[in-house]
């Protein structure tokens, strides 16, 4: 009856260095106010200088977009007034933005959707305000970190969609290196744009723009409340009035903030304190030849290339470090799967339950070490087990671990050999069993066997030696 | 009090001839006179300037030689008002790019010049402290935006003064008060610290006596900087060495329907004197036009960008961070007081027709066109410099005016032509160029951009046949 139409726009902090047009420090969980400078605190007088940095993150971000990007630097001032707001305007990038015209590819219940990217600007933070019952308190520490705006197409058509959407932009921003993009703590921000319209019609309905969502959970349930609230409006012959809404936790409503019917105007105009920098073509193409590998070129490697299962490659591709660990290790390593499987496995789950890093827990040369040797066959399952703890406690290589410990698989087929032809000896009457049909006895002796040595004995060979001898006694 | 060039200062601390400790005490109670007289100072800092005298080596020009600030430059731990209520208890935490140039060169700053409020103004009569009075006549004002800065140098307290000039307000002041007053190219000089108006016409720049002092002072004061993106990285050449009066090769330009709008015939002869100095130097001069339609334009466009600038510039001075703070009932309510109460109700006005101009309905056909306006009188002027290397007017149209009429003058094409050198970012500078009811008048020597020296050395060569050098007034002359 209706049809939805929803467009996006995310804000993402930038993990640089320093502030946007300042030198404070880009640093979270600081006592409030200690890192603003005067700069950011709009001392008269104060100019602002252009992190380049920030620069070409944004332009990574671009590249990974398939963005066209507008070598020429500009900013310009979105002036209003409000205490979050030190200067009384904000130095954003309203006229030329540096990229525009991207998309991304995403999939929804296995069907490809290309999200067609409008723009992508690059602009500064404002303060932190904390509201308490008799006054608000200001942190500029926030006040000036640099943040991107990403702006798509409104072609959205449902909450899944979005979130789909947002996900996989989550990914990018992780994947290209600029943010730590986690929406609980603000550092990837959403805002959605909502309208509906009568199926088949080609205008656009009344916009309601949906602010502060703060995470992927909140972000569906606005959105799915929001596409009821309009149903119901438009089928009771109301219309539905230009709104900003925010998200309410508690009700799980979204609620009226502001009526945007009398728009604000920003009066923006051209910055005068930053002429426009024409960025070298050099440059912006070295930063795309830099761009790490982004997550589905990943995905598609691990899939046809290393032959992962399609879930394994998405647990891998869900932690960056681990993704990047794992690409490091195949160099050197060609059991792509066992990797893996220990990866995402028995250390995947160490790191979560310690809050750890892969790279505070692991060289890369010697989990690939200890990998060869498991996917050789060289150590079981048992002993790699085994083996990490060690690897992890002591950090040491795992042959060091290995000679220490007196870990280590008993290979010696003569050696093997001896022990079984005495346990054989010794087990007369089960032997003569086992011709008899018990097969299963079979693993009552490999049982004996791993019992005598401890567990050293290599099983694969093992059971082969075993065989091999009943059969020879069956005369 | 002994009046010095910062040449026979320097001489005089390096052998002793002048003893500084002695020298500054004549400048105290100098300075306290002329405070009497002209209200120039918005703060007196002498402590300071004793404090930073020794550390002085003597070894550099400028080395223990004392000067004034304007009141719109940052200084740490020292009021820095812009002569507005808004700020009149503000303490910057930082110094101005040029500040710390200044300390650097350990020279001794011993006070804050008034100014108009936030360098909106033609006149200093809208400063917090007070109207300053002209040296040659304090029954007449010392001029604006810069007015403390000309009159102390103008009666002789100090060497130097570092202006700053958004439409002509180092150049008025100093045409005002018989001194010499020079706006750089922009981006010539760091304006980092610098309390703005318009951040595309702001222009730092100084007041001296003399044509060299004021390329001593210029070439300490030019160059890069990093907090300011604005600011040039282009080498600064030594003016001072430099400085040359063969002007035998230049070629000058004389704007015919500027000058010939003078309605005063004793300033028009004396600027025709200064063009016939040019002729016997061996300048080649020659008459040109500025059409009329442009020179009509330049006060309407300046005022829309200026306006439209200054009023997202000083959004800042909103009562929350620093500066005056009136309570309110809500946030909106206290912004509103703080800012009908801090600021003076011609800059409130200014703001105003900033903020019209900038509006969405209005910003194609008011703060673009303006801009476009700007782009095509920079265009022509751009023109002219492909043909001639300075472009002589008049310093404005009359001397500085009486108090009690200084809010009644009108402006005239001839005033409004001194805009053109910061739509256009050119340098130029203001010289003293004879007296008219014994007051000075000036002439106004512009040039090509980022060539300071081809207009210090018209300057100086003009400087030289008219013998108004390191000229000043610190006392009432009885006119017969």
């Amino acid at each position: 009856m209706f049809e939805t139409i929803i467009g996006i726009e995310v804000h993402c902090e930038l993990k640089t260095q320093s502030k946007m047009f300042s030198s404070a420090p880009v640093s979270f969980g600081q006592p409030p106010n200690s890192q603003a400078h005067v700069i950011d605190l709009a001392m008269p007088g104060t100019l602002p200088s252009v992190n380049k940095k920030a620069v070409e993150m944004a332009i990574r971000v671009c590249h990974a977009l398939h963005m066209d990007i507008d070598s020429l630097l500009r900013f310009d001032r979105k002036n209003y007034y409000y205490p979050d707001l030190p200067k009384g305007f904000q130095i954003t990038q309203q006229y030329h933005p540096i990229g525009k015209n991207g998309y991304l590819d995403i999939e929804v219940n296995g069907q490809k959707i290309h999200i067609n990217i409008e723009q992508l600007h690059l602009e500064e933070d404002t303060a932190k305000l904390t509201h308490d019952d008799d006054c608000t308190l200001i942190d500029y520490n926030r006040a000036g970190i640099p943040l991107i705006e990403i702006v798509t197409q409104p072609q959205f058509h449902n909450s899944q969609e979005v979130c789909a959407y947002l996900e996989a932009l989550r990914m990018i921003l992780i994947y290209t290196d600029v943010s730590d993009a986690i929406m609980a703590q603000g550092s990837m921000r959403c805002d959605i744009n909502i309208s509906l319209r009568p199926e088949g019609s080609q205008g656009y309905g009344e916009k309601v723009e949906i602010k502060n969502l703060n995470s992927l959970a909140n972000v569906q349930k606005a959105i799915d409340f929001e596409i009821q609230r309009q149903t119901e409006l438009l089928l009771n012959h109301c219309s539905v009035p230009r709104q900003t809404r925010r998200f309410d936790e508690k009700t799980q409503k979204t609620i009226a903030m502001r009526d945007k019917e009398l728009l604000a105007d920003y009066r923006y105009y051209p910055e005068p304190n930053i002429l426009p920098v024409r960025l070298p073509w050099q440059w912006i193409e070295s930063i795309k030849d830099h761009l790490p590998v982004l997550p589905a070129q990943r995905r598609d490697k691990y899939i046809h290339e290393y032959k992962l299962s399609v879930k394994e490659a998405d647990t891998l591709l869900l932690n960056k470090d681990l993704s990047d660990f794992y690409d490091q290790v195949v160099k050197q390593c060609i059991y792509y799967d066992t990797v893996c499987h220990w990866l995402i496995g028995d250390v995947l789950s160490y790191l979560h339950k310690n809050h750890l890093h892969i790279h505070d827990i692991f060289e890369v040369q010697d989990f690939a070490k200890l990998m060869n040797m498991t996917g050789q066959g060289i150590v079981s399952s048992k002993q790699t087990k085994q083996v990490l703890s060690l690897m992890i406690l002591e950090k040491k290589d795992p042959l060091t671990i290995m000679q220490k410990h007196h870990i280590q698989q008993m290979n010696d087929e003569n050696v093997l050999i001896e022990l079984i032809e005495e346990l054989l000896d010794n087990h007369f009457q089960l032997v003569q069993d086992y011709h008899q049909g018990k097969t299963n006895l079979l693993g009552y002796f490999v049982g004996q066997v791993m019992k005598k040595t401890q567990g050293q004995a290599n099983p694969q060979k093992t059971n082969q030696l075993l065989k091999q001898l009943l059969e020879k006694r069956k005369t | 009090m002994n009046v010095y060039s910062i040449e026979e200062l320097h001489h005089g601390f390096k052998t002793g001839q002048i003893l500084p400790e002695n020298y500054y005490q004549e400048i105290w109670h100098e300075a306290q006179y002329q405070q009497k007289r002209l209200n120039a100072f918005a703060l007196m800092t002498f402590d300071k300037a004793q404090q930073d005298l020794k550390h002085a080596q003597f070894q550099n020009i400028l080395s223990g030689i004392p000067y004034v600030l304007k009141d719109n430059f940052n200084t740490k731990g020292i009021y820095t008002t812009a002569s507005s209520r808004m700020l009149a208890d503000y303490l910057p935490v930082y110094n101005a790019h040029i500040v710390d140039l200044l300390e650097k060169a350990e020279c001794c700053l011993i006070g804050k010049a008034s100014m108009d409020e936030l360098g909106m103004g033609t006149m200093n009569m809208t400063a917090l402290t007070g109207p300053v009075l002209n040296p040659w006549n304090i029954q007449r004002v010392a001029g604006g935006s810069s007015g403390g800065c000309a009159a102390l140098v103008g009666s002789g307290v100090v060497p130097f003064a570092i202006g700053s000039d958004t439409g002509d307000s180092i150049r008025r002041p100093a045409g005002f008060c018989g001194i010499v007053g020079m706006k750089p190219t922009w981006g010539l000089i760091s304006r980092y610290g610098l309390i703005p108006y318009a951040a595309s016409l702001d222009t730092v720049g100084a007041m001296t006596r003399s044509v060299k002092d004021m390329s001593i002072v210029l070439e300490n004061i030019a160059g890069y900087d990093e907090h300011d993106m604005t600011s040039c990285t282009k080498k600064v050449p030594s003016y001072y060495q430099s400085l040359s009066s063969d002007v035998s090769h230049l070629k000058i330009a004389v704007i015919k329907n500027v000058y010939e709008r003078l309605a005063d015939s004793r300033i028009k002869e004396k600027f025709m004197n200064c063009v016939s100095i040019f002729k016997t130097l061996g300048a080649t001069i020659h008459e040109v036009e500025f059409p009329d339609t442009y020179l009509q334009a330049l006060s309407p466009v300046y005022q829309i960008i200026a306006n439209g600038e200054a009023t997202s510039q000083h959004a800042c001075l909103d009562g929350i961070k620093y500066g005056l703070q009136k309570q309110g009932e809500n946030i909106d309510d206290m912004i509103i007081r703080t800012r009908s109460q801090g600021f003076h109700q011609s800059i409130q006005q200014r703001f105003i027709l900033g903020s019209l101009a900038l509006k969405q309905e209005n910003q194609e056909k008011m703060f673009r066109k303006a801009q476009q306006v700007r782009r095509l009188i920079v265009n022509l002027i751009q023109d002219l410099y492909r043909h001639y290397d300075i472009i002589l007017t008049p310093n404005g149209e009359g001397i500085a005016p009486f108090l009690d009429e200084a809010k009644q003058v009108e402006y005239t094409l001839v005033d409004d032509f001194l805009i053109v050198a910061n739509l256009a970012g050119l340098p130029s500078l203001t010289l003293p160029c004879g007296f008219v009811d014994h007051m000075p008048v000036a002439i106004h020597i512009m040039g090509r951009c980022f060539e300071e020296q081809t207009v210090l050395n018209c300057a100086y060569a003009l400087e030289k046949s008219l013998s108004f050098s390191q000229q000043y007034c610190q006392k009432e002359i009885q006119h017969v």
